[in-house]
This record gives structure tokens, C-alpha cells and sequence, in this order.
């Protein structure tokens, strides 16, 4: 069951990376993620050249947020406008990273580019994840009533800033610049990492943009999916790291692997999720940081070079 | 695509894009290898009017009536007529590396009677050549990052060796340099201006490691009994080439030795090309670019849509 993966240039199993898919997607099923964040690592250390796995892994998540999207724009959970303005942020972000790949691939510094950015971002979420999960479940156990809830502040020093814009579904006005940043960081993060960037936004959306929570899902997979397209259009012109028969592995996995994963996952609580989320995204930095500091068994690396033919 | 010529760009990338879709909608499974005519076969550099019919091993038959045996001493010189049983190669979807049979003979031998062999025979297949960067780690801050780095113009993506015996007991250092046999003397060179920061004994290390890291993907081999004879005039050695074999063709020579002398060469090329699905899908990667990303975004949302109508309705 071997397949030539025309842009991978390797024969690959084909049950490797259909098991693969479909254990990430277990997974991205049972904790309602996109699992961007474990598959490209996953593609990285199986001997997928990085580039190739981003900007496949980029292509797979279209294909898994597409009907999640929809099912959200049908509820009216998508507020669109400021989906549109992440939008906006998004795709100048996603132009941005592919350029950057572009010069850090002829730098030969791509592969530490993105550990370091794993690491760091998987690091920090991860913390505060088992943090949270953790002070959830304590308080659970300790008051069984029901923790006293803490108000949040009304304005924060989002409501500071100018280009104000009224957002009707969250029912915010608030200045457009804070959703054009995050947008862009998102996008320049599934343009370097190969992710969604759910994991950034939706914490973003919530604490720092006070959204609603029942437009939050909705408005950040609306956002994703088109960057993530944006993003696989931009790989596939700029870098041609974009393996379609690897995506269509990993696609067809991934779907199958999501629907038991989300059966799965209704039989666990919230905060239990999130703290073995917590601990399976800490895992993925300590093995990513694990490759950055360990001492190399070999020290060099060959690979194609620039403007040779 | 061959048909190409008439219709122009856009005829040709409807083609493609059709023949992609049709593919990819067939399902994984297809291993196009119906793309019809195989690659035209480079004619070989020496021709050798007797060489054994292609695609045919050498039969064990033909060892009691070797072709063109001449038991005359001070005959006509001795030389060397090969061939290689595929001279073409396809890399298909279903490509997961093949071997070359590389077979011959030699032919007004001196003393085709002898029991001991007198003649060696060393093989070198060398694959399309490709600029190679390698770079090298240090440590910065506690992090292993490439710190320095070195562009070779142009190196074999591929370099096998097989030879009747080990290449030092065939040849001394000299002779076999002379004849650029040896990872030694793999063609490596720098870029112009690589000086800049890299000493030459850098520049060895580099060598050395590329060549170390090349053996390891499996694209450099030796083998140093790989060519064997088949009675005293008839030899044949496999060559084996892995799946991440760079795709172009493959220079094959053949050295004839004798006593520490090369007596007789033979050089032949093995055309080795995409066909079917596979080369549709990377023509159409690397040419339309943006069109094949959106073919893959497309076929990224049909997928989407497609799964979640199947689960939906096996739920209800």
C-alpha cells in the first residue's frame, strides 16, 4: 500500500498517514480542536520535509473546518463582521508568513523557525490550560455549588483605541485594530506552523475582545477556513510545498478519526478535557524543545540547493 | 500532454486539471501508468553491434558460446559491450524503487581459457546532477541552530558503485582517480565566493558529511562484489535504486581492468521519468502553481462537505 507523493518526493505507506489522520482526528474530535498543532509535528518527525508538511497541513484543515463552518453559519453563530475583519488580518498575516518561509527555507533556518514557534506558543497555552483545568476542577470539588463567579471588568484598553466599529451579532463597538491583529498573527501562524490557530484566537476572542461565547466558535472557524485556504493558494504558488495526495490521506483519516473522537468526548466534563488537552500539548513542546537543545547525533544536514538548474 | 503542441497553455492546462480531477475522483487507487508511450530511449553513447537484446539477462546458456571469443594472443585489444536491462525508468504513483541489471560482456578477451579471472570490472551509476546545500549545527544559547552552511554547484543526486572486487585490490588511487571512480571523486564544487568564513578543511568536513549523509538516504552505494561474472567473458551487476531516487536520467559507465589498467570503457544512459498520475500531479504542482492550489483547496472543501453529509446520514 505504498503511494510516491509527487510533492514529498518519497514513497510513503499509505496506512501510516491515513492512521495518522485518523488518530489526530480522534483526537481533534474528542477535545473540539482543529489539530493542526499535532498533526504537523507528527508529519515533521515521520520525515516529511517541514515546509511540505505545513503547507499540506493547511489544505487538511480547510477540509476538516469547512463542514464545522457551515454548520455554524446555518445556527447564525458567525458574526460576520468581524469574521470579515479577521479575515482581512488573516490573509495579510498568511502573505506575510509564506514570505517568511520563503526566506527562512533559503536561510536553512525553517525547521528551527518552526520548533522554536511550537515550543513557544504550545508552551505558553499548554501552561495556562493545566493551570485552569486544574483551579476548574478544584473549585468543582471543593464548592460543589458552584464557584462564586467573577465579574469581568466592562472596559479594558481594547475600548481605548480609535477606528471604532460596531460588531452587531457580539454586539460590541469596538475599535477594529485589536481583530486585524489577531487575525494576522493567526494567519502568519498557519502560514509558519501549519495550524488553524483556533488555540490563539478563541482565548483571544473571549478575554480580550469580550465576544459572546456562542459566536466565538463560529466567527473563529469562519476565519479559519478561508485563511487556511488563503494560506495552501499561497504555499502552492510561493514555496510548491502543497502535497495533495498526502492531504487527501490525511483528509480522509482525519474525517473518520473526528466522528468517533467527538462520541468520545461526550462522555468526559469540560475541565477534564481541557487538563488532558493541557497535557498532551505540553508533551508536543517538550519533545519539539526536546530536538532544540538535545545534543544532534549528527550535526549536519544536506538538502536542495538555491538556483542550481 | 503530448498532444499539447496544437491547443496551447490554457488547452493544456484544462487538460490537466481535467485529467487531475478525473484522477483524484477515481480515487487513490489509480496508479495511471496509462499515460501510454514510454520515454523515448536515449541512444546509447557506445554501440556496441553485438550487445545482448535488451531487457533480456544475460542467459546462462550463452556462456558455452560466447559471441565474439577471439582465443588468438596477440589478437584485437580487448573491450567492454554492456547494456542495462531497463533503459527506461518510471516513476509511477506505485513507484517504490527498482534495480538496474547492468550485464555485459568482454569481448577478444586475451585468455579465455583461464580458470583465474585476469579482468576486473567496476560500474558507476551517477544520477542527474543537482546543486546541494549542507549546513552544519552549533550550538547558540543552549539551541542547536545551522550555523554554517556550504552550496555545492552541482553533485550526483545518485552515485552507485559495484565492482568485481574491492576497488583497492582492482586499481591504485591514481588510476581510479584518473577515471573519477571512487566517492572521492564524486564532483563536488563549491560555489563561487564560498571562502567567505570557511576554511578549507571546512570545506572537506562538508564534503565528507555530505557524502556520509547521502550513503545514509541510500543514494551513494559501493559494492564491492556487486559485479559478478558469469563464466569467464559475461558479467552482470544489480543496481539497486531506492525510492527517493531524485528523478533524471542515470549516467551508467563500465570499466574494463586489466592488471591495475582500465582496457576498455562503455558508457549508457537510463532515462528515468514521471508517468501517469504522478506526472500529471507534479506538472500540474509546479507549472500552474496557483491553479493547483486552488484544485487542492477545492478538493480539500468537496472532501469536507462530503464526509459530513456520509456521517450525517449514517447517523440518522
Amino acid at each position: 500500500m505504498h503511494f510516491y507523493l509527487p510533492i514529498a518526493e518519497m514513497s510513503a505507506n499509505m496506512l501510516v498517514f491515513l492512521g495518522m489522520g485518523a488518530a489526530v482526528g480522534f483526537l481533534s474530535g474528542l477535545f473540539g480542536v482543529g489539530g493542526g498543532f499535532l498533526m504537523t509535528p507528527l508529519l515533521i518527525f515521520s520525515g516529511i520535509p517541514a515546509a511540505v508538511a505545513v503547507g499540506t497541513e493547511a489544505a487538511q484543515i480547510v477540509a476538516s473546518s469547512v463542514s464545522g463552518a457551515i454548520a455554524q453559519w446555518r445556527r447564525k453563530n458567525v458574526d460576520l463582521a468581524m469574521g470579515t475583519v479577521l479575515l482581512v488580518g488573516g490573509v495579510i498575516g498568511s502573505f506575510f508568513g509564506v514570505e517568511v518561509v520563503r526566506i527562512l527555507r533559503q536561510a536553512g533556518q525553517f525547521e528551527f523557525a518552526v520548533s522554536l514557534s511550537y515550543v513557544t506558543f504550545l508552551g505558553i497555552i499548554g501552561a495556562l490550560m493545566l493551570v485552569e483545568s486544574l483551579s476548574a476542577m478544584r473549585q468543582a470539588k471543593a464548592v460543589p455549588g458552584g464557584a462564586p463567579v467573577r465579574r469581568r471588568a466592562r472596559h479594558n484598553w481594547v475600548h481605548g483605541l480609535p477606528l471604532k466599529m460596531r460588531f452587531r451579532r457580539s454586539k460590541l463597538y469596538i475599535s477594529a485594530i485589536p481583530p486585524l491583529g489577531i487575525g494576522f498573527l493567526v494567519g502568519v501562524l498557519a502560514a509558519i506552523m501549519g495550524v488553524g490557530g483556533g488555540f490563539i484566537m478563541v482565548p483571544a476572542m473571549i478575554y480580550l475582545l469580550k465576544m459572546p461565547t456562542n459566536v466565538v466558535v463560529g466567527t473563529s472557524l469562519f476565519q479559519i477556513v478561508f485563511v487556511t485556504a488563503a494560506t495552501t493558494i499561497l504555499h502552492a504558488q510561493q514555496n510548491q510545498t502543497v502535497d495533495i495526495v498526502l492531504a487527501l490521506l490525511l483528509m480522509v483519516g482525519g474525517v473518520v478519526g473526528a466522528q468517533f473522537g467527538a462520541v468520545a468526548g461526550e462522555r468526559l466534563k469540560g475541565e477534564q478535557l481541557r487538563f488532558l488537552l493541557a497535557g498532551l500539548v505540553l508533551l508536543v513542546a517538550l519533545r519539539i524543545a526536546w530536538g532544540l537543545v538535545g545534543t544532534p547525533s549528527e550535526l549536519y544536514s544536506i538538502g536542495r540547493g538555491v538556483g542550481g538548474h | 500532454m503530448q498532444r499539447a503542441d496544437q491547443r496551447g497553455r490554457y488547452g493544456r492546462l484544462a487538460g490537466t486539471l481535467l485529467v487531475a480531477a478525473a484522477l483524484l475522483l477515481v480515487g487513490a487507487e489509480v496508479r495511471g501508468q496509462s499515460a501510454g508511450t514510454p520515454q523515448v530511449i536515449a541512444p546509447s553513447t557506445g554501440t556496441a553491434p553485438g550487445a545482448p537484446p535488451r531487457s533480456v539477462l544475460p542467459p546462462r546458456a550463452a556462456q558455452s558460446a560466447p559471441p565474439n571469443a577471439a582465443p588468438v594472443a596477440d589478437g584485437p585489444r580487448e573491450a567492454v559491450e554492456a547494456d542495462v536491462s531497463t533503459r527506461s525508468v518510471a516513476v509511477t504513483s506505485s513507484f517504490t524503487g527498482t534495480e538496474i541489471v547492468v550485464f555485459g560482456s568482454i569481448v577478444n578477451a586475451a585468455r579465455p581459457d583461464a580458470t583465474q579471472t585476469v579482468y576486473d570490472i567496476v560500474v558507476v551509476v551517477e544520477g542527474t546532477s543537482q546543486a546541494l546545500v549542507a549546513r552544519r549545527k552549533s550550538r547558540v544559547a543552549g539551541i542547536w541552530i545551522n550555523t554554517q552552511s556550504l552550496t555545492f554547484e552541482s553533485v550526483p543526486s545518485y552515485y552507485a558503485i559495484a565492482s568485481t572486487r574491492p576497488l583497492d585490490e582492482i586499481a591504485d588511487a591514481i588510476v581510479l582517480r584518473d577515471n573519477d571512480i571512487g566517492f572521492e571523486r564524486v564532483r563536488m564544487t563549491p560555489i563561487r565566493g564560498w571562502e567567505t568564513g570557511i576554511t578549507t578543511s571546512d570545506l572537506q568536513q562538508f564534503r565528507q558529511a555530505a557524502i556520509r549523509l547521502k550513503q545514509k538516504d541510500g543514494l551513494y552505494t559501493q559494492s564491492e562484489f556487486g559485479v559478478t561474472f558469469v563464466g569467464t567473458h559475461l558479467f552482470r551487476a544489480t543496481i539497486d535504486l531506492p525510492a527517493n531516487v531524485p528523478v533524471g536520467p542515470l549516467k551508467t559507465r563500465i570499466y574494463l581492468f586489466r592488471e591495475g589498467q582500465v582496457v576498455g570503457t562503455f558508457n549508457t544512459e537510463v532515462t528515468m521519468a514521471r508517468e501517469g498520475l504522478e506526472r500529471h500531479l507534479h506538472t500540474f504542482a509546479f507549472e500552474y502553481p496557483l491553479f493547483y492550489g486552488i484544485f487542492t483547496v477545492l478538493t480539500a472543501v468537496l472532501a469536507g462537505l462530503v464526509a459530513s453529509t456520509l456521517f450525517k446520514r449514517a447517523r440518522h
